[in-house]
């Protein structure tokens, strides 16, 4: 981790040391430390399990357990297809291999240059208007094979 | 003069492009724009709607370009002549679509808090009684009587209390508890406070799924709204509520295991007894209901019980939320009576097939419920008739497929989900969900015999039988539902012979 990596880490244990009579909080506490550093290094669960005075084998139970709790780097952009059940009647597994053939990469890895990781997601409650797609924090509806590409390539555009 | 035009803030809404009319029509002079709840039509978003001469007017499907036609009110349909809400029956979601989710002070205006206000005045044996006669029941998927759970944690003595909304709405095909977190917060955290007080709680949390990150939001600051106005104290004492983030397990949202996850633990299924409401949230009594049941809780202390123990059937009491999806024309929220046959309210609410589109299957209780072929759709919505059928209503999940659904594909991607997200507590989960989703795979690939499906009906069996919570009990069902009725599909595949696309 980068100095400024650990010093990050470390207010975001101050703020969840717990208080006298109260039980620490592991996945609460991993969640804000993937806020800010964007993943949970695996060198860091020795300082979580430190500040939270719990074993170090809860902290990585904890990290390994959740399906949105990452212990590596992700790309800089998260794409997300839905694969809930009203998704697929309405063919996102069709959305899904347009993003795997345009991106080159399977579910779950992430683009060479680090830019994009994709993912499936087991429904997102836009069931009225899917397929479904989320790019980093927006989600799309109605959402065609045919419109991906130009998706992807607009969400590029934005981050430069 | 200036006109007043509403447009939902609902994640689906956003998602079919309301954000663009409302950046669009923002600068426009003499234009308001309201951000509002939903109506769940979602076919009809974006939707925008105006005050008419005899209640709202809406355009479906608007675009930047129809705000002339608005401000002259040119093509609006009357809310009132859109068939899929009209022959609604709405309480729980009739406000919907009208109402800024924030403000407490439309809230107050439009008969919220009614029921908090009279609850706060009885005591609790007299809350309980009220709901007990109501004949409420889970509206998570278990089914279970409210009152029962209410009555066991009031009667444990204890210095700690909780009462939890299970806001980890996972079932895929179900959206109406994230309907009420973003459209009307303040009537999830007044059914809250209802409970804390029957129960005598005074820390609450709402355990919101991650893929929610709207609900979560909007939840956070009707809270925040409802401390700094004072509406959080219980008999002269605080009420601390608070949204707790989960991070993507499906299982989660059982109980036992969305305990676990919000003591920051992994996220994993407990053996009951001790039920929560004995020995729930560190160990202390705890009522765990979904976010619907507590949002009809206001409903029936503001009408009285026998309100709702007039609608319905015998066993299933009140109103249904049903969420319609997959390939019909009408996909959204439908809030009627228990009992319609689910042929009726395909037919009157679906609004037919989509373009193209035959009817195959229709699945009912998210990705645990079963399959049914167009020759049972005459099976009433209820949690009886629906037990003796050994499927689930669950959450209300509709989710129709269409003639080019390949039944196999369709089986292994339920046993990938179920293996995926299995907590790995009970063998028969955890290990049978991997082997089944194999089998199917292996049919998949026309590499399957006759006695894979013998496998799968065994595994099957074992599976339901033996599985510690109903993420391994209720997977067999949509799978052995596929082979039941859509046995031509997998036939096909055991032949050697690839199912055919529309055939």
């Amino acid at each position: 981790m980068s100095p400024s990596d650990t010093a990050a880490l470390q207010s975001v244990l101050e703020q969840h040391r717990p208080e006298p009579g109260r039980p620490a909080n592991i996945l609460r506490t991993l969640l804000a430390v993937q806020q800010v550093l964007g993943h949970v290094p695996v060198n860091a669960i020795g300082s979580v399990a430190e500040a939270l005075q719990v074993p170090e084998s809860h902290v990585a139970g904890v990290l390994s357990y959740y399906p949105d709790l990452h212990a590596a780097p992700r790309g800089r952009r998260i794409v997300r297809v839905c694969v809930g059940e009203a998704c697929v009647a309405n063919r996102s597994c069709d959305v899904l291999a347009e993003c795997q053939a345009f991106l080159d990469i399977g579910i779950g890895e992430t683009t060479k240059d680090g830019g994009t990781t994709l993912e499936r997601v087991y429904c997102l409650g836009n069931c009225g208007v899917g397929p479904t797609v989320m790019i980093d924090e927006t989600i799309y509806g109605r959402v065609c094979p045919s419109d991906m590409e130009k998706m992807l390539r607009q969400a590029d555009d934005r981050r430069v | 003069m200036t006109v007043t035009i509403y447009l939902s803030n609902d994640t689906s809404a956003k998602a079919t492009g309301a954000d663009r009319l409302a950046a669009a029509w923002t600068e426009v002079p003499d234009v308001r724009i309201v951000r509002t709840s939903s109506r769940g039509a979602f076919f009809l978003e974006p939707l925008v709607e105006r005050d008419g001469p005899r209640g709202r007017l809406l355009w479906p499907q608007a675009k930047p370009d129809d705000l002339r036609r608005i401000r002259t009110g040119a093509g609006g349909i009357a809310v009132a002549d859109v068939p899929f809400l009209a022959q609604q029956q709405r309480a729980i979601f009739a406000r919907f679509g009208t109402a800024q989710p924030l403000s407490l002070e439309e809230f107050r205006t439009q008969g919220g808090c009614r029921g908090w206000e009279r609850a706060n005045g009885l005591p609790p044996e007299v809350i309980i009684a009220e709901i007990r006669t109501s004949g409420l029941r889970g509206r998570g998927g278990a089914a279970f009587p409210v009152w029962y759970k209410w009555d066991a944690a009031r009667q444990h003595r204890a210095d700690q209390k909780y009462v939890i909304a299970n806001a980890d709405e996972g079932d895929a095909g179900t959206y109406c508890d994230r309907m009420i977190m973003e459209g009307e917060p303040f009537r999830l955290i007044e059914g809250m406070l209802i409970c804390a007080k029957a129960i005598g709680a005074d820390r609450g949390y709402v355990y919101c799924r991650w893929e929610y990150p709207a609900a979560a939001a909007t939840m956070q600051a009707a809270i925040a709204e409802a401390e700094h106005a004072g509406w959080l104290t219980i008999d002269q004492r605080p009420f601390h509520l608070e949204v707790f983030r989960g991070a993507g397990s499906y299982v989660c949202g059982e109980e036992t295991a969305l305990l676990s996850s919000l003591e920051g633990g992994r996220g994993m299924v407990k053996v009951r007894p001790p039920y929560p409401a004995e020995a729930g949230l560190y160990g202390k009594p705890t009522v765990v209901s979904n976010v619907l049941t507590f949002a009809t809780v206001p409903e029936i202390m503001a009408r009285g019980s026998e309100w709702h123990a007039a609608l319905g059937t015998e066993g299933s009491k009140g109103l249904i939320a049903l969420q319609l999806g997959g390939r019909i024309r009408q996909p959204g929220l439908v809030e009627i009576p228990f009992g319609a046959t689910l042929g009726e309210v395909l037919e009157r609410f679906g609004g037919g097939m989509a373009e193209g589109s035959r009817f195959k299957a229709v699945q009912v209780g998210g990705p645990l419920g079963s399959l049914f072929p167009e020759s049972q759709l005459n099976i009433p919505l209820c949690f009886d008739r629906f037990n003796e059928a050994g499927a689930v209503l669950g959450h209300g999940g509709i989710v129709v497929f269409d003639h080019e659904t390949d039944m196999v594909e369709l089986a292994r991607h339920y046993m990938t989900f179920t293996a995926d997200e299995s907590c790995g507590k009970c063998t028969p989960c955890r290990i049978g969900s991997v082997r089944a989703r194999e089998l199917l795979e292996r049919i998949e690939r026309l590499n399957g015999t006759r006695d894979d499906l013998a496998l799968l009906a065994d595994l099957g069996s074992t599976m339901k039988a033996t599985s510690l919570c109903a993420h391994g009990g209720r997977a067999p069902y949509p799978v052995l539902t596929a082979i039941e009725h859509f046995g031509d599909d997998f036939d096909r595949r055991l032949s050697g012979k690839n199912a055919k696309r529309g055939s």
